[in-house]
């Protein structure tokens, strides 16, 4: 860029970067806020804080606030980046799923309500761990509620940027809206570096962060749609335009644009990448691929890390270590650009074959994955989208009626699991000791809260959503059934008996039920487990 | 974790119930209920990340309600804030119970 030529931006008069909250959601409504839904004074906050020894916020960090924008209804969800980063934890993640609920039930009877989401936010909110990765599901379900109804604007304002499952949300909205000042992607500098190593990622080279992440870089690569000047004004206008745009077309989301997200990584070269990792025994064994295998017989290739198989009335499909992917951060079965956008397409294809079937078949997720892939060339690229993409198809099947089940075989961690997994509308984990579900992997995790492993096993024992174990996974209300095997490794005939009984019932019952993720807080444990967030959806109707 | 708890007389009340802040790095949130019956307590809960500064809250909350004796319930929830952050947030969470402070 010419220094001489680029015309000289005033100083801001009214920064997005010094507001706080509610000062955000203010200013973008047309005549300021008309009412707080389940504010301060409603006290919803997080359950999960004080036994950690940590100062809960009233308001769990978030103010969601109703109000109009350029005349339209809309209900604003603004995030407080100071509170622990913005993070999404179960009281803050049930008040901005409940609030995109009540916005397309009020779409859905005549009165059309825009939702803006402020994503000032580092993602799940480790100290919630598996109840905050399972807040970000269901506001992705709920986006993609409302979206077609009404337009979901995503704002990225801030200093904290939009991070984790928090920049999937961002990649599902209608439209997205950033300052110069805004990053979006998924797994950001210090996670990256952290679990990747400096070689991957310096997590203190700034010019790599900004060109990497950065409002500029995303706008210009067609992964956000406006960029403003960090003015409440201009952003108040951008939001404006962005609602009275109204939704877009089925089909032309950027996260259902499969063409172009493509286009994208075929105009990639991972450039010399590191040499595939020699095979050490079977490393390309998995329990992904056993239990596929098991229960859909011959697996085929999607692409070598994503296997299919198929029966008369199921599609099977699961990520699997590919030692020779060019993408080196996702040869260990991890979700990568690659994997999220196969998943993406395999399932939009079977949608579209059976649009017209007597009965759709059921999708079935079996889950052995070590993580999303922590990379450079994967957040360049933008795996927050791609991944956004995988979402999107999943709860596009869900809704159309597929039954969307996942069975959890081995590790289902973090934004591999939101992309494959937990959109489905049943959930089954063995019951082994080789099944884990959480949000991070326990060192980092450890590190990033700092504490030691051992301190948060311990504080796992007391504050459920932590544990690293099935069993109080299982505890959380959205667990379908533990099932019993022999062998998790190499399924005996009984086991896959047993599993695949449990998966025709789960069918079965799924082509009956809802096909959205309610049940997960009607469930027998979520009534004991998620009471809290149960408070949240039946104040915010209330006061809706 | 800590929690405090103080009573100082109080006899005025306050319009409605305000709220100021965030918890955030060396800020604090205050929350103000009015009080059920009639003025005459402050009852103020601190819950804050920081052990060990049980007389400073004593000292910085009782010279605030010498000046301003606000009945209600009072909450702060704080992550670290001095003694100055503290005073400047109770006296923004007085000025909008009061009616007389601008909404920030």
């Amino acid at each position: 860029m010419s220094t001489v030529t680029a015309p000289r931006q005033l100083p801001a008069q009214h920064s997005f970067l010094e507001y706080d909250a509610l000062a955000r959601a203010r200013a973008l409504l047309d005549h300021g806020i008309a009412r707080v839904l389940c504010g301060p004074f409603d006290r919803l906050e997080s359950p999960w804080l004080e036994p950690q020894g940590i100062v809960p916020q009233s308001d769990d960090g978030v103010v969601i606030a109703r109000g109009t924008v350029g005349g339209q209804p809309a209900v604003v969800a603004s995030l407080e980046q100071r509170f622990l980063g913005g993070a999404i934890g179960e009281i803050s993640g049930a008040k901005i799923a409940q609030a995109l609920r009540l916005a397309a039930a009020d779409s859905r009877a005549g009165t059309p309500t825009a939702a803006l989401l402020l994503l000032e936010t580092g993602g799940v909110r480790l100290q919630e761990a598996n109840l905050g990765l399972n807040g970000v599901a269901e506001i992705c379900a709920a986006v993609l509620e409302l979206r077609p109804l009404a337009p979901v604007i995503g704002v990225i304002a801030g200093e904290t940027g939009c991070f984790g499952g928090s920049g999937i949300v961002a990649g599902l909205c209608t439209r997205l809206i950033v300052t110069p000042h805004g990053r979006i992607g998924l797994n950001g500098p210090v996670v990256i570096e952290e679990e990747a190593g400096r070689a991957e990622f310096d997590a203190s080279d700034r010019a790599l962060i900004w060109s990497t992440y950065g409002g500029g870089q995303r706008h210009a690569s067609g992964l956000a749609d406006e960029i403003v000047p960090d003015d409440a004004e201009a952003l108040r206008e951008a939001v404006q335009e962005a609602v009275a745009a109204g939704p877009r077309p089925a089909g032309t989301h950027r996260s259902e644009r499969l063409d172009v997200l493509f286009s994208r990584l075929a105009s990639l070269d991972p450039a010399s990448p590191p040499p595939p990792r020699p095979a050490a025994g079977s490393a390309v064994d998995s329990r992904g691929r056993s239990w596929l295998t098991a229960l859909g017989g011959k697996p085929s290739e999607v692409i070598p890390s994503v296997l299919r198989a198929d029966t008369s009335d199921a599609v099977y499909l699961a990520v699997v270590p590919d030692p020779g992917s060019p993408f080196h951060r996702a040869r260990a079965g991890e979700v990568g650009l690659n994997e999220s956008l196969a998943l993406a397409q395999a399932i939009r294809r079977t949608i579209d074959e059976d649009a017209h079937a007597r009965q759709r078949r059921a999708i079935i997720a079996v889950v052995d994955l070590p993580s999303q892939a922590y990379g450079l060339t994967e957040e360049k690229v933008g795996l927050h989208q791609t991944i956004a993409a995988a979402v999107d198809a999943y709860a596009a099947a869900r809704a159309a009626g597929h039954p969307v089940v996942a069975l959890v075989v081995g590790t289902a961690l973090s934004g591999g699991f939101l992309a494959h997994g937990l959109q489905a509308d049943k959930i089954f984990a063995l019951d082994d000791p080789g099944v884990t579900v959480h949000a991070m992997h326990k060192a980092a995790a450890a590190r990033v809260t700092m504490r030691t492993p051992a301190q948060l096993d311990s504080l796992a024992r007391t504050v459920m959503p932590l544990s690293y174990g099935i069993h109080d996974w299982a505890q959380l209300g959205f667990c379908d059934g533990l099932l019993h095997v022999h062998d998790a490794d190499q399924p005996t005939a009984p086991d896959i008996a047993n599993v695949q009984a449990a998966l025709a019932a789960a069918i079965e019952e799924s082509r009956g039920g809802p096909r959205d993720l309610s049940a997960r807080l009607d469930s027998a444990a979520a009534v004991r487990t998620r009471a809290a967030s149960r408070e949240v959806r039946d104040k915010m109707a209330e006061q809706w | 974790m800590h929690t405090l708890n103080y009573e100082f007389p109080a006899d005025r009340l306050p319009a409605r119930g305000s709220h100021a802040g965030v918890v955030a790095s060396g800020d604090l949130e205050v929350l103000l209920s009015p009080p059920d019956t009639g003025p005459a307590t402050a009852h103020v809960r601190v819950r804050t990340s920081i052990d060990g500064f049980d007389t400073v809250w004593q000292a910085v909350l009782s010279r605030f309600f010498t000046r301003t004796p606000l009945a209600g319930r009072w909450e702060l929830n704080d992550s670290g804030a001095t003694p100055g952050v503290v005073a400047l947030r109770l006296r923004q969470v007085a000025e909008l119970a009061l009616g007389t402070g601008e909404q920030q």
